[in-house]
């Protein structure tokens, strides 16, 4: 394994955003901070409770997931199609570094992002509620699970897509619906018959209460049968990530 | 890497291409089967006219491009299935410019290093960035550089991580001639220290300079490979010009048999002649100094009214090779 070359690409990729630590951290940051105080405090969610959760406490978990899940895919799908686009690709396409290298070089540097943004929106949130964290070990699988999963999935879109246009496609209108319908404001009890149902093919649904469950304690499905759907997404996307870089798809002409 | 291969490496080729072929989805056919083999420790010009196939043959070497046909080869390694130790042993520039803007130039350097697996050594950075006369440049953004000190900083980035088989596409465009002199000796110093050097290059004087040897492609496939001096002596032709005050009508019958035409408007004499150590023209079979003494005594016995006002000789060049070879086509340029 070429061990300097896979840090240095790390350290390459983790560079990149936080030269512009404004743009990268801070505005995430900030717009998850306007959400929980316009849904949490202005709209009066402080007075409501949602199956006895204050439902200020009940959508942290929520905008937390909601900015690994943007950010961790932000992040390599912007790196990766920007550097296809202006062709300092070819630094990666000549260096001696394998498939495996390259992903999970791009992987770690995502998670980086994603997990600073968690991790500030976090503590804003936890400032104005409790630092208490119901099950630790299950809020970090669930936050470095997911930020795993959306990071190769930016991945995959990078490659795939030829133009801004099909780079957008899927974040646009397949994760960012998802993710909005996947729980983060809400419980999917709510939903009147056949939507509580529909709502349960919603992978992102799982990860948001899998998360929930690690901070607050409460869930309406079961965190392990969450972390077995982000450990499988994972273990595709990976596989289609690796296998596009190993074959140079789109990559070698 | 096995050992078998790090065996090979000391006797093997630099770069082996055996019936390279590369069809692009497109369906265009940029090589139809390129045979080419150059030796460590050479200097190697590959010239052609634009879309000639050039980079896209160093592309399929350097394992950014897929050939649909044969196999090749870097130091004996197979750029396919010894993909990753092929790619440590080579450095590229490549023909397009491009840049990461966020970084700057000593950053560049430094990743590069790093992506090659060589450990930090900022010595070996200096002593790029000096000898591609960007030390000022060291921390500057790479937005902030000039063309021509940006196609430097590619050729620092390519040589960074010391590759022993170097390809250089087009390095000197937009280079000025200052510099464009420093790079070539530092390309020959490159040389001298063991490196193989494989460019292209437009400017047909650059290839006579610096290279061992040529090979010219057109639209795809080898049409010649030798050292300069073999393909001047076959393709190119020296001439005594003889530049006359009043014009000549006819040309004598003694200049004719020397092979001498007369330029259009009859004041202009040019005649082929040998040059020394290269086997004559097919027009005159002559060693070069006797042809030389016939032309000026023919030149001598013209009409006396007649003023010679120049007499100069005009050496071959490589450009006049390239033009024999390609200059037939249509938009073909050097
Ligand atoms: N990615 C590509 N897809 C399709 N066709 C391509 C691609 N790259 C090059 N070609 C075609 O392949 C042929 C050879 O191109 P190539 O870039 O190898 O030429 P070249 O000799 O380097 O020319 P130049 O002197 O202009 O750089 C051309 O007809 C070109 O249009
Ligand atoms: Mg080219």
């Amino acid at each position: 394994m070429n061990v300097i070359g896979w840090k240095t690409l790390i350290a390459k990729e983790s560079r990149r955003f936080m030269k512009v630590p404004g743009q990268t951290i801070l505005n995430p940051v900030i717009n998850t901070a306007l959400y929980f105080v316009v849904f949490g405090y202005a709209l009066g969610g402080y007075l409501r409770e949602l199956d006895g959760v204050p439902y200020i406490r009940f959508i942290i978990p929520g905008l937390i997931m909601q900015s690994i899940i943007q950010n961790s895919l932000l992040n390599t799908a912007s790196s990766l199609f920007v550097s296809k686009l202006q062709g300092t690709i070819i630094d990666l396409l000549l260096a001696p570094l394998t498939a495996f290298e390259v992903v999970s070089a791009y992987v770690v540097a995502a998670l980086a992002r994603a997990l600073t943004v968690a991790v500030l929106v976090w503590l804003v949130a936890s400032a104005f509620t409790s630092f208490h964290v119901a099950h630790p070990a299950h809020a970090l699988g669930f936050a470095l699970g997911v930020g795993v999963v959306f990071a190769l999935g930016g991945m995959v879109v990078a490659i795939a897509s030829n133009n801004f246009e099909q780079l957008n496609l899927i974040p646009a209108f397949v994760i960012t619906p998802l993710t909005f319908l996947g729980g983060v404001f809400y419980s999917p009890h709510a939903l009147p018959r056949p939507w509580s149902t529909i709502t349960r093919a919603n992978p992102i649904l799982y990860m948001v209460d899998g998360l929930r469950y690690g901070l607050i304690g409460r869930s309406d499905t079961n965190p392990n049968l969450g972390l077995a759907i982000v450990v499988g997404t994972a273990a595709v996307l990976g596989s289609i990530v690796y296998a596009m870089l190993h074959s140079g798809y789109k990559l070698r002409t | 890497m096995t050992a078998t291969t790090s065996k090979d490496l000391s006797s093997a080729p630099a770069v082996e291409t055996i019936g390279v072929a590369k069809r692009y989805p497109s369906g265009v056919e940029a090589l139809s089967g390129i045979d080419l083999r150059i030796e460590p420790g050479e200097i190697f010009a590959l010239l052609g006219p634009n879309g000639a196939g050039k980079t896209t043959w160093i592309s399929i070497v350097c394992g950014l491009a897929r050939a649909t046909g044969g196999s090749a080869r870097v130091l004996g390694l197979d750029v396919v299935k010894d993909a990753l130790a092929a790619r440590r042993v080579v450095g590229l520039v490549p023909q397009e410019i491009n840049f990461d803007p966020f970084f700057k130039v000593r950053e560049v350097l430094r990743f590069q290093q790093g992506y090659f697996g060589v450990r930090r050594d900022d010595a070996r950075i200096d002593e790029i960035l000096a000898a591609l006369d960007l030390t000022a440049k060291a921390d500057a953004g790479t937005r902030e550089l000039s063309g021509g000190m940006k196609r430097r900083l590619l050729i620092a980035k390519a040589l960074v991580h010391a590759p022993r088989v170097v390809f250089l596409d087009e390095p000197t465009a937009g280079v000025d001639v200052n510099l464009r002199r420093d790079l070539w000796d530092y390309v020959r110093e490159l040389r001298r220290r063991g490196t193989t050097i494989v460019l292209t290059t437009h400017y047909l004087e650059e290839a006579e300079a610096l290279a061992d040897r040529v090979g010219v492609i057109d639209k795809g496939k080898l049409l010649v490979l030798d050292t300069p001096g073999a393909l001047l002596a076959r393709h190119g032709a020296r001439r005594i010009k003889i530049k006359l005050a009043a014009p000549l009508t006819a040309l004598p019958a003694e200049l004719a048999a020397l092979g001498a035409t007369l330029e259009p408007g009859g004041l202009e004499l040019s005649c082929p002649v040998a040059t020394p150590g290269l086997p004559a023209p097919p027009a005159n079979g002559q060693p070069a100094p006797a042809e030389i003494r016939r032309v000026i005594a023919a030149v001598a016995a013209l009409d006396a009214s007649i003023a010679v006002t120049d007499l100069r000789t005009e050496q071959p060049t490589l450009e006049q090779v390239f033009m024999a070879l390609v200059g037939h086509r249509k938009g073909a340029a050097a």
